[in-house]
């Protein structure tokens, strides 16, 4: 039997952050940080991006790319998802490249946490992997 | 007679984006590691990619993307000024 180990990772987002990203004249970052489904969940009808909700996405994505064997690699934004899950707790799927880097270091399923306090935003993500 | 505006080059617009994001820096030499320094992170890289594809006018694949071209404003240059 594989001996496993607990990964963690912690990242946090100033709201500022993802207000500059949001208020730019082009969606094209954003278009590249958050896949389709993401973008729709992120979006309140007639008003715009959810800031808060952009920069919680944006350090759970941080800290599960700090899960992975990535060390010298960029991060693979869209393929690193952030869904809404049962009783709306974050959903993280996986395809592409950080699935690839996932496999490689056998992760188990991902769970994440994502706070909010004044003008940051934070989470927090664990995941069992082969040692 | 009338002086003409001289045009920033396209390295000078991502430098200025650089700096524009660290008011404790007024230069930015070609061959400092951006990315060793933090000046660029894990999410302003998305907006380097960005700045670089405007200034540069070229689209850059953001799967194909090798690291190292993105180490400092010299390796920018010949990865996408040249």
């Amino acid at each position: 039997m594989n001996a496993k180990a607990v990964r963690v990772g912690v990242d946090l987002v100033p709201l500022a952050r993802a207000r500059a990203i949001v208020e730019r004249p082009s969606d094209r970052v954003l278009r590249r940080l958050f896949s389709i489904e993401e973008q729709s969940l992120l979006q309140r009808a007639g008003n715009g991006w959810d800031v808060e909700g952009v920069a919680g996405r944006l350090a759970a994505k941080e800290a599960v790319f700090k899960l992975l064997p990535a060390d010298g690699k960029t991060l693979p934004w869209c393929s690193i998802e952030i869904l809404s899950g049962k009783g709306r707790r974050p959903l993280v799927r996986l395809d592409g490249r950080a699935l690839e880097l996932a496999n490689q270091v056998g992760l188990g399923p991902i769970d994440v946490s994502i706070s909010h306090d004044g003008d940051y935003a934070i989470a927090v993500a664990a995941a069992a992997a082969s040692l | 007679m009338t002086s003409t505006p001289v045009q920033a080059t396209g390295i000078d617009r991502v430098r200025g984006w650089i700096l524009g994001r660290h008011a404790d820096r007024t230069e930015l030499a070609d061959d400092v590691n951006i990315i060793d320094t933090r000046l660029v992170d894990s999410l302003s890289f998305v907006e380097l990619i960005y700045t670089i594809e405007e200034a540069s006018g070229t689209e850059i694949d953001f799967d194909s993307i090798d690291i190292e071209d993105f180490q400092s404003l010299d390796t920018i240059r010949k990865a996408f000024f040249a």
